[in-house]
C-alpha cells in the first residue's frame, strides 16, 4: 500500500495496483515494466488538476519515489518517470520562453551553471496558468508520453538497422545474455543479411530455461547456434569475433547492469581483445552514477545454487550466494548500440543529458 | 629413491632367475622343433581326413560336400586359434556401438573424437577384456571416478588384478605378451573416457617395466614383482608426492586467510584437511562450482565428512568405533567445516568483484602441465585464473610430476575432450549429478522398438516416468521447461558443446607446487628433462 500523505487519493488509487504488481514481481521484463509505468503516468497526468504546472512536476516526482521504492534495484521505473518529467519541463520552459520577461536557462549542462543561482523557485510561484493553458499543456504532455511509448515499443527497429554494419559473414558471436529480447531480435534481423554462428552461454542457474528457449528460437531462424556452459567462455573466447551483451540499465558513466556472469565474459573478452558491444534501448539509459556498485547487485534464491535437499551440506556452509545481476564497468564495453545509434561508453553521459533534466536526478 | 628400490627388487629376484636360466635354454630347442612338429601334425591330419573321406563316401556323402564341411570347420578353427593382436583389435572394434546419424559436434570441434561406446555385454569381447576393466570403465564413464589422480590409482589397482589373473599363453613369454594383453584392456578403457596424461605416463612406465623383466623369471614371480612395482609407483608418485606438495602448499594458508578453489582436486582436498587436522588452522574457503559435474559439491561433501576435534589425535572420517568412544568421554568431533573452515559456496557466474575482493590466494587443481608452461585443467580454470590474476590475487596450482606432459598446446580448441552434450540438458535444478544411460540397455531398447514398434514401448516409457512423478513433483515441471530442446538433435542449426578442459596461460600462474619443489610454470620443461633422464 502506498501511504504518501502528499499524494491525492485519486492518484494513490491509480498507483496502488501497479505498485503491488511490481513488488510481487508480477510484471517482469524491462520493456513491459517501462510500458506499464508510462501508461500509469499517462493516467496520473490526466487525473491530476493543477493551476501551477510545477505542482504537476512535484506530483510526478512523488509518484516516482513510490515506484522506485516498489522495485529498489531496478532503474527502469525511475528512468521512465524522469523521461516524463523532462517532457513536462521542456514544455513548461517553452511556454516560459514565449514569455518575454523570463531569461532562458540553457547553460544548465555546463560547469558554469554550478555558479548560477537557480531561479526556478521564483518562477514556480509566479507561474499560474489558466484552465485553458493547463489543458493544452496536458494534451501536449500526453502526446509526449505517447511518443515515448512508441519509442519503447519500436525500440528494436532502430537497433536492427545497425546489425549489418557490425557483423561480417561467417563470424562467430558470443552472447552471455539469452534473456534479452533485444539481442534476439538483433540477431534474427542480422541473419537476413549475414550468415554467422552464435555461441550462447547457459547462465546457470537463474536463466537456464530462458536460455533453452532462446537458442531454440535462434536455431529456428536458421542461425547456427551452439550452447556452451558458463565455464567454457575462456576456452572459446579465442575463436569469438564479437561479444553481444544485453543490458538492464546503462549508467551515465558508461557502465551497465546485466545478468550475473556477464562480467566474467566481458573481462575474458577484454583479455582476448575481443570487441564487446552492448545493446540497449534508449529508455534503459539512467542519469544516475553507480557510486556503490555492490549495492546494485540483487541476490536471488540460494536454493538454486545448493539445493535445500542437501541439508547436510547446507548446514556446513557459511555463505551461499546467488547474485542475479552483475555490474559491468565501462572499460569492458567497446560500444553501446541504442535505437538512435552507436556510442562509446564515454559519450553516454551526453545522451543522458539530452533525455533527462539534471534537476530530476534525485526525485526525493 | 625409486631407482634404488627398483634395483634392489631386481637384484633380489636375480638369484632365482639364474637358477632358471638353464631351463629356459632347454625350452628353446623344443620351440624350434615345434615347427617340424606342426608339419608332422598336418601330415597326420591329411591322412586322417583321407580316411574319413573314404568312410563318409562309403556312407553316401559326396566329396564336394565333404570339402565344404571341412572348410567350414577350418574357418571355425582359425577363428578360435587366431588370437593375434589385429584379430583381437577387430573384435574389440566390432563391439563398438555406432550411432552415426546422431552425432552433432560444432564444426570448430569436428576434429575431436566423440566418446566411443562399446557394448560391454557383447560376447565377442568377454574373453578379451577383464571384468575388472569393464567395471572400471563403467565407473569412469559415469563420473563415479573422476579426476586425474583417482582415475590413475584405480586404473593401476585394476592392472594389478589383471596381472594377477594373467596367464601367459604357451608359445610366448610374459614380457612379450603381457604388454599386448594390457593394450587391449587399455583400448577398452579408452572407450569410457580418453586416458588422462597421468594415466598415459603410468602406462608408458608400466610397459617399460614389463619389458625390463628378466626373461628367465618364473611367471608367478614376475607377476608379483610387477604388482610390487605398481604399489611402489602409487606410493612414491602419488601418496608421498602429495604429502610433500601438501606440506609445501600449507605454508600459503594462514590463519584467517581466504582461499578460493575451483571444483575438486584430490591433493587440494587433502591439503585443506591437513591444514585443519595437523596444523589447527582456521580459514575461509570459497568453493567455486560449475555445471555439469558439480565437483565442488564433492569437495564440500568430503570436507563435511571429515570430523576433527582439536584435543584428540585421532582423525577419522568414518571410524565409528573411535567416534563412539570419544562421544562417551566428551563432545563429539564435529565436521571440520563447522569450526575450522568457513565455506562460501558459489557458482562460477557469481564470481564477480564482490567475491574476489577479499580472496588472499587461489589454489587450482591440475589435469596436466604442458611443456610450454600451460595448465590443462577442468574447464573454467582459465577463467578463474584470469580474473584472479587481474585482481592481483596469487594463483597457485598443485600438480604431481606424473601429470607433466611433453606435449605443447596453444589453445583449448585444438585438443580437448568432448563430453556428452546430454549432460547439459539434464538436471536443470542442480539436484543430482549427471547420470549416464546404460549403453547396452539403450541398444537393447532400440532393438526392441524395431521389432515391435508400438505395443511394448509405451509401457516401458511409462514405467520410467512414473517413479519420478511419485518422488518429485518438480521433475514434471522440469521436463516441461526442458521441452524446447527435447529433440535438439533433430534441429539442424543447433549444437551443444560440452568440453571438459581448458588451457590456462602461464602468465596467470604464480607458482606450480610439485613434489620436486615449487617452480614457475616456465620451468615445466626443465622438470620434464630431469624426470626423463632418471
Amino acid at each position: 500500500m502506498v501511504d504518501n500523505k502528499q499524494l491525492k487519493p485519486e492518484i494513490t488509487a491509480l498507483l496502488n495496483p501497479v505498485v503491488d504488481q511490481l513488488t510481487r514481481h508480477q510484471i517482469t521484463g524491462d520493456k513491459t515494466i517501462a510500458l506499464e509505468i508510462s501508461h500509469l503516468l499517462m493516467r496520473v497526468i490526466s487525473a491530476t488538476r493543477w493551476s501551477n504546472p510545477y505542482d504537476l512536476v512535484n506530483t510526478i516526482r512523488q509518484v516516482g519515489v513510490v515506484l522506485q521504492a516498489a522495485l529498489p534495484r531496478e532503474f527502469i521505473c525511475g528512468n521512465i518517470v524522469r523521461r516524463v518529467l523532462s517532457i513536462i519541463r521542456v514544455e513548461i520552459e517553452e511556454n516560459l520562453e514565449l514569455d518575454p520577461n523570463s531569461e532562458s536557462n540553457t547553460m544548465m549542462s555546463s560547469i558554469f551553471s554550478l555558479l548560477s543561482t537557480n531561479n526556478n523557485t521564483v518562477k514556480q510561484e509566479s507561474l499560474i496558468q489558466s484552465k485553458k493553458q493547463s489543458s493544452d499543456l496536458r494534451s501536449i504532455i500526453i502526446q509526449g508520453i505517447r511518443d515515448l511509448i512508441d519509442e519503447i515499443i519500436n525500440v528494436n527497429e532502430g537497433l536492427e538497422n545497425m546489425s549489418a554494419d557490425l557483423i561480417h559473414d561467417n563470424e562467430i558471436l558470443l552472447t552471455p545474455t539469452p534473456n534479452s529480447s533485444t539481442v534476439l531480435q538483433f540477431l534474427i534481423k542480422a541473419r537476413s543479411k549475414r550468415k554467422f554462428t552464435v555461441l550462447v552461454t547457459e547462465n546457470y542457474p537463474n536463466e537456464i530455461e530462458q536460455t533453452h528457449k532462446f537458442i531454440k528460437k535462434l536455431a529456428d531462424n536458421k542461425i547456427e547456434t551452439i550452447l556452451i556452459p558458463d565455464t567454457t567462455t575462456f576456452a572459446m573466447m579465442s575463436r569469438v569475433g564479437k561479444v553481444i551483451v544485453g543490458s538492464n540499465t546503462v549508467f551515465a558513466n558508461g557502465g551497465c547492469m546485466s545478468n550475473s556472469g556477464v562480467s566474467n565474459v566481458v573481462e575474458c573478452a577484454r583479455e582476448h581483445k575481443t570487441p564487446v558491444f552492448a545493446v540497449a534501448g534508449l529508455y534503459k539509459l539512467s542519469p544516475l552514477y553507480p557510486f556503490n556498485r555492490n549495492d546494485l547487485i540483487k541476490v536471488g534464491n540460494s536454493g538454486k545454487v545448493l539445493n535445500y535437499s542437501d541439508y547436510e551440506l547446507l548446514e556446513n556452509v557459511d555463505i551461499i550466494t546467488n547474485p542475479l545481476n552483475d555490474y559491468i564497468p565501462p572499460e569492458n564495453i567497446d560500444i553501446y548500440i541504442t535505437n538512435i545509434g552507436g556510442f562509446a561508453p564515454s559519450f553516454i553521459y551526453r545522451i543522458v543529458l539530452d533525455n533527462y533534466k539534471p534537476e530530476d536526478n534525485n526525485l526525493e | 629413491m625409486s631407482d634404488k628400490v627398483n634395483t634392489a627388487a631386481t637384484e633380489a629376484t636375480k638369484a632365482p632367475k639364474e637358477s632358471k636360466a638353464g631351463e629356459s635354454k632347454s625350452q628353446e630347442p623344443t620351440e624350434g622343433g615345434a615347427l617340424s612338429n606342426k608339419e608332422l601334425k598336418e601330415l597326420k591330419k591329411r591322412e586322417k581326413a583321407a580316411k574319413r573321406a573314404a568312410q563318409k563316401e562309403a556312407q553316401g556323402i559326396s566329396p564336394e560336400q565333404q570339402q565344404k564341411l571341412a572348410e567350414q570347420k577350418k574357418e571355425k578353427n582359425q577363428e578360435r586359434q587366431m588370437a593375434t593382436n589385429t584379430n583381437l583389435r577387430k573384435k574389440l572394434d566390432s563391439s563398438l556401438i555406432k550411432d552415426d546419424n546422431k552425432k552433432k559436434i560444432p564444426a570448430m570441434f569436428s576434429h575431436l573424437e566423440t566418446r566411443e561406446q562399446r557394448n560391454a555385454s557383447s560376447p565377442s569381447i568377454s574373453h578379451i577384456v577383464h571384468p575388472a576393466i569393464l567395471s572400471l570403465s563403467l565407473k569412469i564413464s559415469s563420473y563415479k571416478i573422476v579426476g586425474s589422480i583417482p582415475r590413475l590409482t584405480s586404473m593401476l589397482e585394476v592392472f594389478k588384478t589383471i596381472i594377477k589373473d594373467y596367464k601367459t599363453p604357451s608359445n610366448t613369454s610374459l614380457q612379450r605378451h603381457l604388454t599386448g594383453h594390457l593394450s587391449h584392456q587399455i583400448e577398452y578403457l579408452k572407450s569410457a573416457r580418453p586416458l588422462s596424461v597421468s594415466m598415459g605416463n603410468a602406462i608408458r612406465w608400466l610397459k617399460q617395466e614389463i619389458s625390463h623383466i628378466p626373461l628367465d623369471l618364473k611367471e608367478l614371480e614376475a607377476k608379483t614383482l610387477l604388482c610390487e612395482k605398481i604399489d611402489d609407483f602409487i606410493k612414491e608418485k602419488i601418496e608421498l608426492s602429495d604429502r610433500v606438495i601438501i606440506e609445501n602448499a600449507s605454508k600459503h594458508i594462514t590463519n584467517g586467510s581466504t582461499i578460493l578453489t575451483f571444483g575438486h582436486s584430490q591433493v587440494l582436498e587433502q591439503l585443506f584437511k591437513y591444514c585443519v587436522t595437523e596444523q589447527n588452522k582456521m580459514f575461509n574457503l570459497v568453493i567455486v562450482d560449475s555445471r555439469p559435474l558439480f565437483e565442488g559439491k564433492k569437495l564440500l561433501r568430503n570436507l563435511v565428512d571429515t570430523h576433527y576435534m582439536p584435543g584428540s589425535e585421532e582423525v577419522g572420517s568414518e571410524t565409528t568405533s573411535e567416534v563412539s568412544s570419544i562421544s562417551s568421554r566428551g563432545p563429539k568431533p564435529k565436521p571440520i567445516t563447522q569450526d575450522f573452515i568457513k565455506v562460501h559456496y558459489v557458482l562460477i557466474n557469481s564470481l564477480s568483484s564482490t567475491i574476489l575482493e577479499d580472496v588472499d590466494c587461489v589454489f587450482l587443481g591440475a589435469h596436466a602441465m604442458l611443456s610450454n608452461g600451460r595448465l590443462y585443467s577442468r574447464v573454467g580454470t582459465g577463467l578463474i585464473a584470469m580474473m584472479c590474476h587481474n585482481r592481483n590475487i596469487p594463483v597457485l596450482t598443485c600438480c604431481e610430476s606424473v601429470k607433466f606432459s611433453d606435449k605443447v598446446q596453444l589453445d583449448s580448441v585444438t585438443n580437448n575432450e568432448l563430453a556428452d552434450s546430454e549432460d547439459l540438458l539434464q538436471n536443470l535444478n542442480g539436484k543430482e549429478a549427471p547420470k549416464k544411460k546404460a549403453v547396452a540397455l539403450e541398444q537393447f531398447m532400440k532393438q526392441f522398438e524395431h521389432n515391435e514398434p508400438q505395443a511394448p514401448v509405451k509401457p516401458t516409457q511409462k514405467g520410467k516416468s512414473q517413479p519420478k512423478k511419485i518422488t518429485v513433483g518438480e521433475e514434471e515441471r522440469d521436463s516441461k521447461h526442458e521441452s524446447p530442446l527435447k529433440d535438439w538433435k533433430n534441429i539442424p542449426n543447433l549444437n551443444i558443446l560440452n568440453i571438459m578442459y581448458d588451457l590456462t596461460p602461464p602468465e596467470y600462474i604464480k607458482k606450480v607446487i610439485t613434489e620436486l619443489g615449487a617452480l614457475p610454470p616456465s620451468s615445466v620443461p626443465v622438470i620434464l628433462r630431469e624426470y626423463r633422464s632418471t
